[in-house]
């Protein structure tokens, strides 16, 4: 638990008074407290730091913490200074902001520490200083990304996979095809068939031989037709297949069809029907062949297998201005030189540079440093602005590669960025997980260490004894302790840990196959699998009849006294102290037991059914 | 078709703009709305002594009491989310979130929606320097909801369950659904004593006075500071 919360237990402590009229058994005794002595220093003591400033400093800006009247509540009389329990190195610049009326951002800083800060000594981040603000504000840009990318991520993961919809099932396989086996056999299947597919139109072309009967050479489509054909159809049937499938499983149909990879997968597939369609007419089939052209998307569907293929996609599209800026600039510089290329060798013979358009493709590569060979100036001006040309042309296309590449590297590291928080993330949820489980375990330890007394008269006399004699536990958990004792009490129930919990829900199972009485109580069928089974869908062995289940909790709710001995049972704990610790278990609305049927085994049916007999023999008796 | 013509103008405005910034080049500026989220609101308390007089708490308690709860919230107010991730902090078994709903309705008695350190101080000094029947006013004003006057059943339950939420899942003996509403029948035929179906003030003092275990667990917290 943190420790900073450890300030606001009194005030749990005093809420814990709103309980007090509810709860039908007596509260436990609240642990003893010595009163702490304060410590404290002179002037601004930070954290052991003494920092030394004139009042008046102080005083120029009256609504910060500082400068008003709120730093009393920190002023130590002992000492005769002002105590902060804050970080020494970020109040340095905050003191310098008295000082000089400039607040600096210190950039090895953690930004949300420093805004923490802020807020705490009341200075509002927009005074920072002209020298510091655009740091600031991109760190902070930063930070607020990182924390909606987790919120996204919690959101999009915390979806029980439990209660989809067959559809929402559906779609979720096709976008993370890691949730289940038979997605990611089909995420491998489709890539296969693409990687087949292209192979097919590319292997479709090369030259096979001759045939027979021909002089000429087919390429190998025309030769082994059948097969390709058959191919061909095998592919689109699983491509069709697959679209039709995100079509129905698709949470939005009309975003889905407008997007991106559905278009493609639309023209990948489309071919292929407009070719069964037509028929093998001369005219339409130039047309058609230029269609089978768009096979070749077909490559464009590895993008969803792949994430560096999504992120190239994605950075030619976030830096399409500058894409369009290089374009735009080679366009003018194009045009400039064609034009002068044009005109200087407009007088010699035979020249290939027969109009302004025709010399664009001589600029064009010379400009990219081709220099294919087919175009050259003979005079002597045209060869100088050649030269010119080609050295603007190097200028002009490095200017903006580098912006294209620092986009590629920031987003590239941007999603590994999220790929490594989503790896840690479980990490980080376990580390969670076990801090919480630790707090619940050490209050578990606790009440077995039998520290906890009950009885009233016995209590300052056993309580001295026993605190001392244990190690003592620091005031703070002994008090939060206390606090979870008497929620405890106020609702008649206890704290077990999980192992007990299952050992419990499985006891009262096997109580109820052995014994079969008839009971006059009418009972709500769903109480057992309340207890049992509201989040063990693994445990489906827990299906019971619940007949006796009502009679059994109301037993289980009057007998108390056992719970310890019981669950230090559970838990094999070899500590006589408790039981002889909790003998004096008197509360007047309870009948004490005689003697605490001590079994062992849970699993023994018999002696589970003794024990709900004696149970039941006692309600009898209240 | 009027809705196809416009749509059709925006798509031209919007191709137009984008073959616009495809030749100039954009260098994003800041959007005006991520400046200025900044407003944050600080609270600053009154003064060490007028808290002092209003409340039964001493100067040095006082200190103790602002820097923790300065630590915790340091704009000065607590807000709903804050109170309950507090709250929750003392109960890791169970669900806090309920019951500290209730709780901070009850300290925030001016419904502002954020705690702020003079309500907190003002509760705490009923809580644990108050008389009996200021503990069992405010007690009674916890339970009472929609602060009518009346505690039904229904608030009740509320209330307990919420008690019962804290607890969690791993209990002994089972929780079952029904044991809130079993606690709640018992409440009433403690606190009703004319058996009206409401508790009243009156009859709620009354019946806890009656109470000893109720009386001597009321002063279980005196020292808790």
């Amino acid at each position: 638990m943190a420790a900073g919360v450890a300030a606001w237990l009194p005030f749990a402590r005093a809420a814990a008074i709103g309980w007090m009229p509810v709860a039908t058994t007596p509260m436990p005794i609240p642990p003893q407290e010595k009163k702490k002595t304060q410590d404290g220093l002179i002037i601004l003591n930070v954290s052991g730091t003494k920092f030394q400033t004139w009042k008046t400093t102080l005083e120029r800006y009256p609504d910060t913490l500082l400068g008003s009247t709120e730093r009393d509540f920190f002023f130590h009389e002992e000492s005769n200074e002002y105590f902060f329990d804050r970080d020494p190195d970020i109040f340095r610049h905050i003191l310098n902001f008295y000082r000089t009326g400039k607040l600096h951002y210190p950039r090895q800083e953690c930004i949300s520490a420093y805004d923490e800060e802020l807020m705490f000594f009341g200075i509002i981040p927009e005074i920072i200083g002209d020298c510091c603000y655009e740091e600031y504000k991109d760190r902070r840009r930063e930070n607020l990304d990182r924390l909606q990318d987790d919120e996204e991520m919690d959101i999009s993961n915390e979806a029980a996979p439990v209660n989809l919809s067959y559809r929402e099932y559906l779609w979720r396989a096709f976008e993370n095809p890691h949730t289940s086996t038979l997605a990611l056999v089909f995420y491998y299947v489709t890539g296969f068939f693409i990687a087949i597919s292209v192979m097919a139109n590319v292997v479709e072309t090369v030259p096979c031989g001759t045939m027979p009967n021909r002089s000429k050479e087919v390429s190998c489509g025309d030769r082994y037709a059948l097969a390709f054909f058959c191919l061909d159809t095998a592919c689109v049937m699983i491509f069709t297949f697959e679209y039709l499938l995100r079509l129905v499983a698709a949470p939005s149909r009309y975003k889905f069809v407008k997007s991106v990879m559905s278009v493609i997968d639309v023209v990948a597939i489309m071919p292929y029907y407009i070719g069964l369609v037509m028929t093998d007419n001369d005219q339409v089939s130039g047309a058609f062949v230029t269609l089978r052209v768009f096979r070749v998307f077909r490559i464009f569907k590895f993008s969803r297998h792949s994430a560096g293929l999504r992120i190239l996609g994605y950075t030619l599209k976030s830096c399409a201005s500058e894409l369009g800026f290089l374009l735009f600039s080679l366009t003018m510089a194009i045009i400039i030189f064609a034009t002068v290329m044009f005109y200087a060798e407009k007088g010699s013979a035979h020249s290939k540079f027969t109009s302004i358009p025709a010399a664009f493709w001589y600029t064009i590569v010379t400009m990219t440093t081709l220099g294919y060979g087919d175009m050259v100036p003979k005079t002597i001006v045209g060869k100088v602005f050649g030269s010119i040309c080609s050295l603007s042309g190097v200028l002009v296309i490095a200017l903006p590669v580098p912006v294209i590449v620092s986009n590629f590297s920031r987003i590239y590291h941007q999603s590994q960025r999220a790929e490594k928080r989503r790896a840690q993330r479980k990490t980080r949820l376990a580390r969670i997980r076990a801090a919480k489980i630790r707090g619940t375990n050490a209050y578990m330890h606790f009440k077995q260490n039998g520290l906890l007394i009950d009885s009233l008269e016995e209590a300052s006399k056993k309580a001295g004894q026993a605190l001392v004699g244990k190690a003592a536990s620091p005031p703070f958990e002994s008090q939060h302790h206390h606090l979870l004792h008497c929620l405890e009490k106020t609702t008649n129930h206890e704290f077990v840990d999980e192992q007990t919990f299952q050992a419990n829900c499985m006891e009262i199972s096997v109580v109820n196959k052995a014994g079969s009485r008839s009971s006059s109580l009418s009972s709500s069928p769903h109480n057992l699998s309340s207890c049992c089974s509201r989040r063990h869908r693994k445990k489906s062995s827990f299906s019971l009849p619940s007949t006796n289940n009502q009679e059994l909790s109301t037993i289980q709710i009057r007998e108390r006294p056992l719970a310890n001995s019981r669950s230090s049972l559970n838990a094999k704990l070899n500590e006589t102290v408790p039981l002889k610790c909790n003998q004096p278990y008197i509360s007047p609305s309870m009948v004490s037991l005689s003697a605490p049927p001590v079994t062992s085994s849970d699993e023994d049916s018999t002696t589970t059914t003794a024990y709900s007999q004696s149970n039941i023999v006692r309600v009898s008796a209240l | 078709m009027a809705g196809c013509t416009r749509r059709c103008k925006q798509g031209l405005i919007k191709f137009a703009l984008t073959l616009h910034k495809l030749l100039t080049g954009t260098l994003s500026k800041d959007n005006a709305d991520d400046d200025f989220e900044m407003t944050v609101v600080c609270h600053r308390p009154e003064g060490l002594d007028k808290l002092e007089a209003q409340t039964n708490f001493n100067k040095r308690e006082l200190q103790v009491l602002y820097r923790g709860f300065k630590n915790e919230c340091p704009s000065g107010a607590v807000n709903e989310d804050t109170f309950k991730q507090i709250y929750s902090q003392f109960f890791p078994h169970g669900d806090a979130s309920t019951y500290a709903h209730y709780l901070f309705n009850a300290f925030d008695t001016g419904h502002t929606g954020s705690i702020k350190f003079e309500d907190f101080v003002t509760a705490l000094s009923i809580l644990l320097r108050g008389s009996v029947t200021e503990k069992l006013q405010w007690t009674f004003n916890l339970y009472d909801i929609n602060r009518d006057g009346y505690i039904n059943k229904e608030e009740m339950m509320d209330i307990v369950r919420a008690i019962y939420d804290m607890m969690g899942k791993f209990t002994y003996p089972v929780l079952k659904t029904d044991a809130p509403k079993q606690h709640v029948d018992a409440f009433f035929q403690k606190m009703d004593k004319n058996r009206d179906g409401v508790v009243t003030l009156d009859e709620f003092i009354l019946s806890c006075q009656e109470d000893e275990n109720i009386m001597r667990s009321l002063q279980l917290f005196e020292n808790v500071i």
